[in-house]
């Protein structure tokens, strides 16, 4: 094996960490599907579903954005 | 019947393609390069301003120059405003009256939310807001993360090529030893661990000053709720241990807080950054509406999290509704 273990080391790492990225992926289509069920029972709430549908996927984002952050530590930092 | 106009196509995709033939053009001349990325703001002054005792030493970091720009911005804003609006206007128009909707806008969610304290929230959620928001959106004009200072690197950069005066062009092929990288004069605000760690720092602080103006000094049995503890034995116990989860649960603010800002404002940049440097044609500018979108997104979220954690302080245990991280 040539090369730099500790960088290849660091790829693999972040490759890893970014599989928790999915559980935010699966929990974004969930709050989009109760949202546009709610928005296709009830047409007169869409303005307010859309609002708490935006904070819910914000929320959810910022789980994968965690992920992300811990990608890029073993990136950039360490 | 309504006149209805019948859609043609129309004269702005000439200018795009305008824009697209100048970007070829210029890259040509004006190859992108990869700029250096690193989570700490880099320091644009060889030696620190000053030292403070504990802290360490404070050096001129390129973000601090763009919080410059950033609170420039924001006066310059507020003093057309108060410019603009004398002591008889009744009705707001033009750009006077956009800010006028906005604070409306933000004026009615906190009372929808907060109730008879939105006079004391409101300060926090708008200034939080609107700080935040400034702060992603100037991340994204052009002069932000492309200007600087060119600095020589041992090992691994690109050449530069003098274009007069004390200016280098620091372009495309990249050499192994004495090769230069650029550090920018101005880096987005919200990429700095610094601001956000101060914000969310804020934010948690000024939750418990409204909690206790609120609810007195009981306000920290939410943290060590020893109240029902001797009344009924097993319940209370319980409710002891919910509150040293919610102990924690506050120091999570913190952290999540400071991560969800930053992480989306530093992913956004090393996003642009490298698809700047494989594709730079036209995919930036798509990249660049999804960034302007994220940064509102995420400045209406921290703030709208901060207005709704003050709103549950200042309730207490009426209603508990489980905002999550």
């Amino acid at each position: 094996m040539t090369g730099d273990l500790v960088q290849a080391a660091k790829f693999i790492g972040a490759g890893l960490s970014m599989i928790g990225a999915l559980g935010a992926g699966i929990g974004i289509g969930l709050s989009v599907q109760g949202a546009l069920e709610g928005m296709s029972r009830n047409p007169d709430t869409y303005g307010n579903l859309l609002t708490n549908m935006i904070l819910g996927i914000a929320f959810s984002e910022a789980i994968a954005i965690y992920c992300l952050v811990i990608a890029f530590l073993m990136l950039f930092v360490l | 019947m309504a006149k209805t106009r019948t859609w043609r196509w129309g004269k702005n995709r000439w200018i795009i393609l305008v824009f697209v033939i100048l970007t070829v053009i210029g890259i040509n001349f004006f190859a992108p390069i990869q700029s250096v990325i690193q989570v700490a703001p880099e320091h644009l002054s060889a030696t620190p301003l000053f030292t403070l005792p504990v802290i360490g030493s404070v050096y001129l970091t390129n973000t601090l120059t763009a919080l410059g720009v950033t609170l420039l911005v924001i006066l310059l804003i507020a003093w057309i405003v108060k410019r603009n609006i004398k002591s008889d206007t009744l009705i707001a128009t033009g750009f006077t009256g956009l800010m006028e909707m906005l604070v409306e806008l933000l004026y009615n969610l906190t009372e929808s939310t907060a109730g008879k304290w939105a006079k004391k929230i409101f300060p926090w959620f708008a200034t939080i807001f609107i700080v935040v928001l400034f702060a992603n959106l100037l991340k994204l004009i052009p002069i932000f993360e492309t200007f600087g200072l060119a600095e020589e690197v041992t090992n691994g950069g690109y050449t530069a090529i003098a274009l007069g005066g004390n200016w280098v062009n620091v372009t495309a092929p990249a050499v192994d030893e004495g090769g230069f990288v650029v550090i920018p004069f101005l880096r987005g605000l919200s990429t700095d661990l610094n601001f956000t760690a101060a914000l969310a720092l804020i934010s948690v602080l000024m939750t418990q000053v409204i909690g206790v103006q609120a609810q007195g000094l009981g306000y920290f049995s939410k943290f060590f709720n020893t109240r029902t503890l001797f009344k009924k034995p097993f319940f209370g116990f319980m409710d002891l241990i919910v509150s040293l989860l919610e102990t924690i649960s506050e120091f999570a603010k913190i952290i999540s807080f400071t991560f969800r800002l930053f992480g989306n404002m530093f992913a956004g940049m090393v996003l642009l950054i490298l698809i700047g440097v494989m594709v730079p044609v036209f995919v930036p500018s798509l990249i660049m509406m999804f960034e302007f979108f994220i940064g509102l997104i995420q400045a209406f979220v921290f703030g709208m999290l901060t207005l709704v954690f003050m709103a549950m302080a200042t309730s207490g245990h009426a209603e508990e509704e489980h905002a999550a991280s």
